[in-house]
């Protein structure tokens, strides 16, 4: 049924390690392979940047089963914190990045408490209406950026000991965007062998055996949550310094519905059925759009067939073809 | 191997489509889809009818006109991919910008290719402040001009001693109402703004708002209201019931056909101003005008409103450039439009300011016969 964990590939770890070796370094010279144009690095950039997005919604997703409306809170709380702290009073790239961290912790634990008790329905209702109240301040409060937003954000500055990063064209985003995009996924991997990780998801598959192991589901949704807002923040944050504006339209249906239709697409609990969706989305909108319209209808569309018909995404597609053809 | 490159950049939608060698490439991203489809689908309209007169003449410097037109779909995120698009499809020139966050958006990525940017329709002052693009142009009047052709009507022509406002409660109402009030000051109004009613853009009811204004009895209500399509025909046709007699002066380019086609006669009384009108004069005694609406109409059936014209004038504008430095390059083409005068555009002759703002010359009007759109030039 659902993949928790394949543990049997580790058996060979160096040959898993080799795998993952060979993925990271294709992964990062593909802009390259491409021909090495800025599209090709701003279009990979943006993909992962996205992708990151999708992972702090895909653990409250997979790992709750609830559907969050309300991570682009998270999201823009990046964007506006980068762009505000760097714009206004010249903040390198570090310090708006911790602040975005502590900035999401603190409106994820506000907004989890809130939501504690709410399951589904409700719980997205709620998250959805922390989403319209956070536009409505980001849209009507000029100190944070107002309905025109924020421009000249200077290019992304993050000093080393020795040595200074500076992201000022999209090639040199890229290796921020990948490091951001491999330190997600690997955090992800180990949320889903953690202790809170399996406990979530025996809350959300057996409450009964949860209960009866004397495990206490609030705390666990509300880690779970908490822990979410930061990644989906940060991806919110590294997207300011790559668009150098940031606008109350983070807080649009585009990026929601593309969070949700990535993460649904390929199938939950899937470690790179996110990245792997947005990456889809992306190729769709850009090479093979239909229109503005039509986009956003096959977009809708695809959600709900997914939802409806294959509620385990393409790789639970796969796994029903392939059972019926064996 | 080189095939699996080229499938892959295909994949990601990188490859160009590779177009005859020596076209100049025209680049057009506004919405062509969602609530401003319509808007954006005539500004493309107008690019490509100025685009196909130039090639019928011949071209650019013995070169033809390519167009390339994308949708931004009212959405910043869409618009910057259309703008990274437009870098690979190595554009000459884009023209773009319905709704301001779409350009703010845009304008760092399309300055950061090198590409000459120049903005038709946006209004925020933001795009000219020169932080993400020194070389911006922008054809559309700024909320500060039309804030000082409003003030000076209300002042100077109509003599108000009691003013209202009845504002929309953003960045564009607040700002406006700001730049009025500071030029009343600069033309020692010695009236009084005697109150202030705010209301939200999607509001559509504004009964308690106007009630209060009747009770204030001043000579103008300035108001603003960019929902152009519900809110304001609704605020008129308020406006119209609560019987108010002070004067409606609405903020420039308010009202639009939408307005006139949902509110008609409860329209008559207004008082608004505009940069661009295909049948009032002095537009009407212009050549580059008339003729530009007559083959607008000969194209599309309909006379071409000021967004048409906004486009028009944006390639009208590059194109003398471009001709006059022998140079498609963008700081090249930009510093010979920035600060300078430009001849025979549908505008007329216009100067440009030297941050990029095309010099607006207004026309205040008032409505005559809401039904039929009748105005009468006041000013």
């Amino acid at each position: 049924m659902t993949v928790i964990e394949s543990r049997q590939s580790s058996s060979i770890p160096l040959l898993r390690i080799a795998a993952v070796a060979a993925f990271v370094v294709i992964g990062f010279m593909l802009p390259r392979l491409l021909g090495g144009t800025s599209v090709a690095y701003s279009t990979l950039t943006t993909i992962a940047i996205f992708a990151v997005m999708c992972y702090g919604a895909d653990i409250v997703l997979s790992y709750l089963g609830e559907v969050s409306l309300g991570h682009t809170v998270f999201w823009a709380i990046g964007g506006y914190t980068a762009a505000n702290l760097s714009v206004k009073y010249g903040l390198n790239g570090w310090a708006t990045a911790a602040a975005t961290l502590v900035l999401c912790l603190a409106a994820a634990a506000f907004l989890g408490a809130v939501t504690l008790r709410t399951r589904e329905f409700v719980f997205s209702l709620v998250t959805y209406a922390a989403a319209v109240v956070a536009y409505e301040i980001a849209f009507n409060w000029d100190t944070v950026g107002g309905s025109d937003g924020i421009v000249g954000i200077p290019p992304l500055k993050l000093p080393l000991l020795v040595t200074t990063f500076s992201g000022a064209l999209q090639e040199d985003l890229w290796p921020i965007a990948f490091a951001l995009l491999l330190l997600t996924l690997a955090f992800i991997a180990r949320f889903r062998r953690s202790r809170l990780g399996t406990t979530a998801l025996m809350v959300q598959m057996n409450p009964a055996l949860a209960a009866s192991l004397g495990v206490d589901p609030r705390r666990i949704r509300l880690a779970v949550f908490v822990i979410s807002a930061p990644i989906t923040g940060l991806a919110g944050w590294l997207y300011a310094y790559q668009r150098a504006y940031v606008g109350p339209d983070m807080f649009e249906s585009y990026f929601l519905v593309m969070m949700l239709t990535a993460i649904v697409l390929v199938g939950r609990r899937i470690l790179l059925g996110p990245l792997i969706g947005t990456a889809l989305l992306i190729v769709q909108q850009n090479l093979f759009s239909l229109g503005g319209d039509w986009n956003k209808i096959v977009l809708g569309s695809v959600l709900a067939l997914v939802l409806i018909f294959w509620p385990a995404g393409l790789v639970g597609l796969y796994r029903r073809i392939t059972k019926k053809t064996t | 191997m080189n095939k699996t490159k080229l499938a892959l950049a295909l994949l990601l939608g990188l490859a160009s489509v590779p177009a005859m060698a020596q076209d100049i490439k025209v680049g057009t991203i506004f919405p062509l889809s969602g609530g401003a489809g319509p808007d954006g689908q005539t500004v493309t309209n107008a690019v490509k009818l100025m685009v196909q007169q130039i090639n019928d003449k011949g071209g650019l410097l013995g070169r033809k006109l390519t167009l390339i037109s994308k949708d931004d779909e009212s959405t910043p995120a869409v618009g910057v991919s259309r703008a990274n698009e437009m870098i690979a499809e190595k554009a000459d020139v884009v023209i773009e910008g319905w709704n301001s966050p779409v350009t703010l958006a845009m304008q760092p990525i399309l300055a950061r290719g090198g590409v000459l940017d120049i903005t038709a329709v946006s209004k925020s002052d933001l795009i000219l402040s020169g932080e993400t693009n020194p070389y911006a142009l922008r054809i559309n009047s700024s909320n500060g001009f039309d804030a000082g052709i409003i003030a000076k009507y209300v002042v100077e022509t109509m003599k108000a001693k009691k003013v209202a406002f009845l504002t929309q409660n953003d960045v564009y109402g607040n700002g406006f109402q700001t730049a009025v009030e500071a030029e009343f000051k600069k033309l020692n109004f010695s009236g009084e703004v005697v109150m202030t009613e705010k209301f939200a853009f999607k509001d559509t009811d504004f009964r308690v708002q106007l009630t209060n204004l009747k009770g204030a009895n001043a000579d103008a209500i300035i108001v603003t209201n960019s929902s152009n399509s519900s809110g304001l025909p609704a605020m008129v046709e308020q406006y119209r019931q609560a019987d108010i007699k002070s004067t409606f002066v609405g903020a420039v380019g308010i009202m639009l056909t939408t307005v006139f086609r949902v509110a008609g006669d409860a329209n008559n009384g207004v008082v608004s101003a505009d940069i661009f009108f295909p049948d009032l004069p002095p537009f009407t005694i212009m050549p580059e005008s008339t003729s530009f609406v007559a083959a607008y109409n000969k194209a599309y059936g309909i006379n071409p409103d000021k967004s048409a014209a906004l486009g028009a004038a944006a390639v009208q504008v590059w194109a003398q450039a471009v001709e006059s430095t022998k140079s498609l390059d963008r700081k090249t083409v930009a510093e010979a439009i920035r600060g300078k005068a430009v001849k025979g555009t549908v505008f007329g002759d216009v100067q440009f300011l030297p941050n990029g703002q095309m010099q607006p010359r207004y026309v205040v009007f008032k409505v005559v016969d809401g039904k039929n759109t009748k105005l009468e030039v006041l000013q």
